[in-house]
């Protein structure tokens, strides 16, 4: 009986049985998301406990007011990630003084076997990437992972942001400018 | 040589752009977060607590209140009694 009723859920109808207080609409809703919420916090603020610290709290605000999401025909996730983006921005705030965890111990699992010194080489250059990523502006950081992270086209990350396409390729070509540059400066300053 | 041409590369947009799709890959969230945050969303009914605390608001505001009025009413009436017995 549970089961029919878990093949009905889609994501047309999840959000409305989910402000209907359908608990399988929330499961749902959740398990179709929660891994893209919580890569988005991780990559940007870089600590495993705090991205599930922050991750716990976008679902926590967003089931708890998901009686007044207006469907404007964006996805369900739009509004996640604009949830989790004011949080970063938040935390961000909260932790100016913050010192910056090493991520290797969670990223590419496939590194793990290859020799040490490339090993080495690619998590050093992992870190670049990173370091320069978080020194741009939160929206073309926000851009640049949903691109790699989440692999999505111009129209869909347009329609997460809130934007134009137009706006949105004009946005990308200045944030890989804005990147090449922090890469640059953080390359010179390790040699 | 080889370590100059891809300094090269990787000076270009296009060197980045090849650079992010190989670095920037999904992780996986722990799943005994993700089993634990599951089952504590699916039991926290987080509107009732806040219109509970307001009603708790209300009634110890009406309850001082009533309080502040009866102490000033006996005070009164104290001291009307005892200009009549002197």
């Amino acid at each position: 009986m549970q089961e029919s009723n878990r093949e009905a859920i889609n994501d047309e109808n999840a959000v409305g049985l989910a402000s209907g207080g359908d608990p399988e609409a929330f499961s749902y809703l959740y398990e179709q998301n929660v891994t893209r919420i919580y890569n988005y916090i991780f990559y940007r603020i870089g600590s495993a406990t705090d991205a599930e610290d922050i991750t716990s709290r976008v679902f926590y605000r967003a089931f708890g007011h998901i009686n007044s999401y207006v469907d404007k025909g964006v996805p369900f996730s739009a509004w996640l990630y604009r949830i989790a983006h004011n949080l970063i921005a938040n935390w961000h705030r909260d932790n100016l003084r913050r010192k910056e965890v090493p991520l290797e111990d969670h990223l590419d699992l496939p590194q793990r076997i290859d020799q040490p010194e490339r090993m080495l080489e690619k998590n050093q250059e992992m870190n670049q990437l990173l370091k320069a990523i978080r020194r741009i502006s939160p929206d073309r950081q926000q851009l640049i992972l949903l691109k790699y992270l989440e692999d999505l086209s111009n129209a869909e990350i347009a329609l997460i942001m809130g934007r134009s396409e137009g706006a949105i390729k004009s946005l990308y070509h200045r944030a890989l400018l804005a990147l090449r540059e922090e890469m640059q400066e953080i390359t010179g300053q390790s040699k | 040589m080889q370590s100059g041409t891809n300094q090269f590369k990787n000076n270009t947009i296009f060197g980045l752009e090849d650079k992010l799709s190989r670095m920037l890959k999904p992780v996986s969230p722990d799943p005994v977060f993700l089993d634990t945050l599951k089952t504590k969303l699916s039991h926290t009914p987080s509107i009732i607590i806040e219109k509970s605390k307001k009603g708790i608001g209300f009634l110890v505001l009406g309850l001082g209140l009533f309080t502040g009025a009866l102490t000033l009413w006996i005070v009164g009436r104290a001291k009307k009694l005892k200009k009549i017995t002197h």
